[in-house]
């Protein structure tokens, strides 16, 4: 079969799918190791505030987290929106839509981004 | 409204079988998991914000009906997240394998990796569960639900 190369010019919506794509290769081992090692091997009855403070305490961990912060939720938030868009067919409701769900994404991530950073930087300093 | 109408009816009336089936997975497994994402992001920064409601959004996880929130959410970051890769390599290195009959084999396989992760991790974390209603059982009865 013949193919032929076509360039297509980058626009946000090409970026935002490209983001998608990518953030979610990332993501297949971030949050697996994440959900295997919370959820399943450690488990809820084990957590309380003494073992989260222990886990901030490590460089790594707080970069993983801060890297699931940020590649989880986007791909989320733009998913919803991807999903959005098959029952909001008028371009002006969904760029306010689109809009609404940025300010949201940033609302939520820099309160737990805001916190993540803190609280490790509290334990740091009492230890 | 027509457009929530026409496409939820497009939704539940196409007959695509596997690859509609999956599609329709991928976008509950997808929503599911912002919604505890969300959630989980606000109650997590309590640790730092709100430490008295931090412990108390903890002491919620440990009750029943979240571990069977849980046990569900699990099963849907596995299966977005094996699906998602299926779509990516499909569509980056094996385009012939859209044909029809090749991906509905692919989502086949996609369903069984998903439950090979999911029925021990299920089964671990049921475990835990048992075992802290049994070592303490002080910590079920304080959510009122025994």
């Amino acid at each position: 079969m013949a193919t032929r190369e076509v360039k297509i010019s980058q626009n946000y919506e090409t970026i935002a799918w490209k983001w998608m794509r990518y953030s979610a290769i990332l993501l297949i081992p971030l949050v697996f190791g994440h959900v295997l090692m919370q959820d399943v091997l450690v488990g809820v009855y084990q957590m309380d505030s003494a073992y989260v403070a222990k886990r901030l305490s490590s460089w790594f961990f707080q970069a993983y987290d801060i890297a699931l912060l940020g590649f989880a939720f986007a791909h989320g938030v733009n998913g919803l929106r991807q999903v959005l868009r098959d029952f909001i067919h008028n371009p002006k409701v969904f760029r306010v839509v689109s809009i609404v769900l940025f300010i949201f994404w940033l609302a939520i991530t820099i309160y737990g981004g805001v916190a993540l950073v803190m609280a490790t930087q509290a334990r740091l300093a009492s230890l | 409204m027509s457009n929530l109408k026409n496409t939820l009816v497009g939704y539940a009336t196409y007959r695509g079988r596997e690859g509609h089936y999956s599609f329709l997975l991928h976008r509950l497994t997808g929503l599911g998991t912002l919604l505890f994402l969300t959630i989980h992001i606000v109650d997590m920064a309590w640790f730092y914000w709100a430490p008295d409601m931090f412990e108390e959004a903890l002491r919620l996880y440990r009750s029943w009906p979240f571990l069977i929130g849980e046990i569900a959410l699990i099963f849907a970051v596995y299966f977005h997240g094996i699906n998602g890769l299926r779509i990516a390599i499909v569509d980056m290195f094996a385009p012939s394998k859209w044909a029809i009959a090749a991906e509905r084999n692919a989502v086949r396989w996609t369903l069984v990796g998903s439950l090979i992760l999911w029925i021990p991790s299920a089964w671990m974390m049921l475990s835990h569960a048992v075992e802290a209603s049994k070592g303490a059982a002080h910590l079920l009865t304080n959510l009122g639900i025994f």
